[in-house]
């Protein structure tokens, strides 16, 4: 069942002579309990493409439609509403407000909605055991490492256990070791919640935790790899083939 | 690039952070030169030149005015260093030396001054006409058209102090870029927030402490002026302002952080919105912000009690006035005869009452409300004291009847009666001459019957039986220069007449006492109106400068809060960026936004009215009759004017909230 379509969208920049195409009409669908990649080189359109599907940024031409909701034609409230009660994110560059601490951060998303503590409770501990980070609930985002940070990050967007979860660049900012354990955890929730998540990575390792990875091109949808039975490796090794094709920034990874 | 094309590509670079330090330079100047341009006006000159005091109360409030202007400007010079902090760690990073980064911020500052000074002189020359008018209003000044000319020594005076002003921020800036390292600079904008960390019991404690300080002080405060035996005015004053504040840091430091923790606390981490926009990043900036709080708190108080108390004075006259005057006219025994009968010559109406007095020595301890104490020499002593009949009293108060050895007390009124408090339940011992008796007081008035001076001793006096007075008065009858016996109260009967009634005054010579028996030396005893025109003169250029200061504190701490909230807003921008992705909408953030500016307005403005409230209470008797509507009107103002800077706040993190996203 498709939980997210897109429809032949397209995002320009710019006005009239300075006008800049960079989404040149995708089509798209992702199923319930998918883990997608969006991988490219950069300047390829894959952040603009993952802000357009997450309604963060207007598409120029075309329709997004999410669980039903067809995102075009909501008015900012609206638009608020549906990001509250359907989507998650996690971010490179984490996100966290300074001023709370770890668990606050986590709770957030049920500030803004009605739901018996008791049942918040429940989600949570079962997040943070998940996600491994019970001995820093407690602290400020200050006091703990990258690592930390992107899986308090990784556990406000799950908490609320939205039909989506979109990740930008979510390893960019850590080690190597941090990067695998945060994938980890993501691929685990993803098989154990069914939980769908879409995430932009110009990282071959990342993006060899999905169960499909799409690859832009200057805008348009250039090749899409499932992964199927192959172990994560193999599938690794076809990612870093596809991308020297592709051309650009696979060296990066 | 040469370092002049760097300076204004900069400048127009920066425009947006220039505008707030461009506006509060502008404004700096258009205070002060309205203010000086008053000062050196002719008409206004002309009008204050009566008064000593007006003079000199023009010097002190522009040393205020030095004070106000350099204290706003320093701090908003603060505030815009620590916005562009970046972008001088920048030139510093691609290998610009700091004596050419001083010369650059220099110039900088240079060109702003000029153009702040220029554009603030031309609105202070509009705005000076405007205060000009209203100070000649407030002192009933009429006759003369305010011609303002545009005065050079204003100008001049100006340019100087804000020459003075640019050296004394380029010398901080200079500091500051020196001072500091390249990896501070890029972290000064986050320096002295600080991560709330678990609250230990002794914050608890110091947070407690700060409320149980600033109770004291309120408690001390009502205690003041009630005179005992240990009583030490400026001791007690000391304390009470220590106690205050040093409250109002504690409690801003730590108490706010401590009860915010508290709520924080018990929500167990289930923040709603309101506690996530208002109430952490609250906490979280309290450290860096407890000490500018406490000193906008403490100016807010002090210039708020100040207008009040001026203003407070200036809602008095009238009493002040018909106590020193009761009447229209006060005339003395036969010499006010040609001042009636020109009445008379030009058919103006009056009502007179005539009161015979007399005088008599009264020995007075036993109605002191506090005896037991040390003071009031003056009371315990025999004190001459004006007597005069009931019948002459009936025609002010016909209720009253005293039987024998009853008597009065009245005309104690104003500081004195509240310092000293009388108790109308005992007795007083009277004499004069031969006689000598102990009379009951039955009750004390505070209606005023004789004016003061001259030769009539002035508040309080005694109010006695027909047959009692007729007794004092032979008893009184050796007749010494200058013994008056009667003086006559004169009311126009309508007000309209009273322009004319004044020229006959003074025609009739009726006002022009001699000093002495043998001296040709006179001075003049003023009739009401004379009396009231001196008042306001006074106490009219009082209210006008404590008013004008009243109002440069005001515009200053409500900028600088609002300054303030300005950079907060903009600090806060990623995280209402992050907040918004989740999923709040701009009404949500919005309504944490007012609980937000209600506290960051709302605890500095109620505490400060809380502090102004308590200093005015403990001595207004002191300035005059009146204290309930000059102290509503004042804080009614400084609410308001809280309100607009909240208002403006409001709407610039709803421009920030909108554009985050």
């Amino acid at each position: 069942m498709a939980i997210l379509r897109a429809r032949k969208i397209k995002k320009v920049y710019g006005k009239r002579n300075l006008a800049q195409e960079v989404l040149k009409g995708i089509d798209l669908e992702v199923d319930k309990g998918e883990f997608v990649g969006i991988m490219g080189p950069s300047g390829s359109g894959k952040t603009t493409l993952l802000n357009v599907l997450c309604s963060i940024d207007q598409v120029t031409e075309g329709m997004v439609e999410i669980n039903g909701s067809k995102l075009q034609g909501m008015k900012e409230k609206e638009l608020a509403n549906f990001r509250r009660d359907q989507l998650g994110f996690i971010f490179q560059d984490y996100n966290l407000l300074d001023t709370l601490t770890v668990k606050e951060n986590i709770l957030l998303p049920f500030s803004i909605r009605k739901m018996p503590r008791a049942v918040v409770e429940a989600r949570f501990r079962e997040i943070i055991s998940i996600l491994n980070i019970e001995d820093i609930v407690h602290k400020y985002p200050n006091e703990i490492s990258g690592g930390q940070k992107q899986r308090t990050s990784a556990a406000r967007a799950l908490v609320a256990e939205p039909s989506l979860i979109f990740a930008d660049e979510p390893t960019g900012a850590l080690d190597s070791k941090s990067a695998v354990a945060l994938l980890t955890n993501l691929a685990q929730i993803n098989e154990q919640k069914q939980a769908t998540i879409m995430m932009v990575t110009h990282d071959a390792v990342a993006a060899s935790f999905c169960s499909r990875v799409l690859f832009l091109k200057d805008g348009a949808l250039y090749t899409e790899l499932y992964r199927g039975d192959r172990t994560r490796n193999e599938f690794f090794q076809q990612i870093l083939a596809t991308q020297s094709v592709l051309g650009g920034d696979g060296h990066e990874a | 690039m040469k370092l002049s094309q760097l300076v204004f590509r900069s400048m127009r670079k920066n425009i947006k952070q220039y505008y707030l330090y461009f506006f509060a330079l502008i404004f700096s100047v258009t205070l002060f030169f309205s203010f000086i341009t008053l000062q050196f006006n002719d008409a206004v000159h002309q009008a204050t030149i009566k008064s000593g005091t007006a003079t000199a109360g023009f010097e002190v409030a522009s040393y205020m005015l030095y004070f106000i202007v350099l204290f706003f400007v320093l701090y908003a010079n603060h505030l815009f260093m620590k916005r562009r902090s970046k972008e001088i760690g920048l030139y510093q990073l691609i290998g610009m030396r700091k004596g050419l980064i001083v010369r650059l911020i220099a110039y900088e500052n240079i060109l702003l001054f000029a153009g702040a000074v220029a554009v603030g002189i031309g609105i202070g020359y509009l705005t000076s006409r405007l205060f000009a008018m209203i100070l000649l209003q407030v002192i009933a000044f009429d006759g003369i058209v305010v011609g303002m000319s545009f005065s050079l020594e204003a100008l001049g005076s100006t340019v100087f102090v804000f020459a003075i002003l640019l050296f004394i921020v380029l010398l901080q800036q200079a500091f500051f870029i020196r001072k500091v390292s390249l990896l501070s600079l890029f972290t000064a904008a986050k320096q002295g927030d600080e991560r709330v960390k678990r609250m230990s019991w002794w914050k608890m404690l110091v947070g407690f402490l700060g409320i149980v300080f600033i109770a004291y002080g309120y408690y001390a405060s009502t205690k003041l002026f009630e005179i005992d035996e240990n009583n030490n005015l400026f001791l007690d004053m000391f304390i009470i302002l220590a106690t205050t504040i040093g409250g109002t840091f504690l409690v801003f430091r730590f108490s706010v952080s401590f009860l915010m923790n508290l709520i924080r606390l018990k929500k167990g981490g289930h923040l709603n919105t309101v506690d996530v926009v208002a109430i952490t990043p609250i906490m979280h900036r309290m450290k860096s912000n407890a000490k500018s709080l406490t000193l906008i708190t403490i100016l807010t108080a002090v210039s708020l009690a100040i207008t009040t108390l001026s203003y407070i004075a200036y809602y008095s006259v009238e009493d002040a006035v018909k106590t020193k005057v009761p009447a229209d006219y006060i005339l003395m025994d036969e010499k006010g005869e040609s001042f009636l009968q020109l009445l008379d010559e030009n058919n103006i109406a009056y009502e007179k009452m005539d009161f015979p007095f007399t005088e008599a020595m009264v020995q007075m301890e036993r109605l002191l409300k506090h005896r037991e104490s040390e003071g009031y020499t003056f009371f315990k002593n025999e004190i001459s004291l004006s007597v005069i009949s009931q019948t002459a009293y009936n025609q002010l108060r016909p209720e009253v009847q005293l039987r024998e050895k009853e008597s009065i007390v009245t005309g104690y009124s104003g500081y004195v009666s509240a310092l000293v408090p009388l108790e109308a339940n005992g007795t007083i011992d009277v004499s004069i001459g031969e006689y000598s008796d102990e009379l009951k007081v039955v009750d004390i008035h505070e209606t005023t019957v004789l004016g003061s001076g001259p030769f009539i001793n002035g508040q309080p006096m005694l109010v006695v039986t027909d047959d009692l007075y007729e007794l004092l008065e032979r008893a009184n009858s050796n007749k010494e220069w200058p013994f008056w016996t009667k003086q006559t109260s004169v009311n126009l009967l309508d007000k309209d007449d009273l322009k004319q009634a004044e020229a006959l005054y003074t025609q009739s010579g009726a006002h022009e006492f001699q000093i002495a028996e043998d001296s040709e030396d006179t001075f003049t005893k003023p009739s009401q109106e004379m009396e009231r025109n001196d008042y306001l003169r006074a106490m009219g250029v009082t209210i006008f400068t404590t008013g004008f200061l009243g109002l440069a504190f005001l515009l200053a701490t409500g900028s600088i809060l609002y300054f303030k909230q300005m950079s907060e807003a903009d600090e806060e921008t990623e995280a209402y960026n992050t907040l918004r992705k989740i999923g709040f909408s701009e009404q949500e953030l919005m309504r944490g936004i007012y609980m937000k500016q209600l506290f960051n307005f709302g605890v500095p403005l109620l505490i400060g009215l809380l502090h102004s409230y308590f200093a005015v209470k403990s001595g207004w008797f002191l300035f005059g009759t009146e204290l309930v509507t000059p102290l509503i009107v004042t804080m009614g103002l400084y609410i308001l004017m809280y309100f607009v800077f909240g208002v403006l706040s409001i709407s610039y993190y709803k421009k920030v909230i909108r554009e985050s996203f």
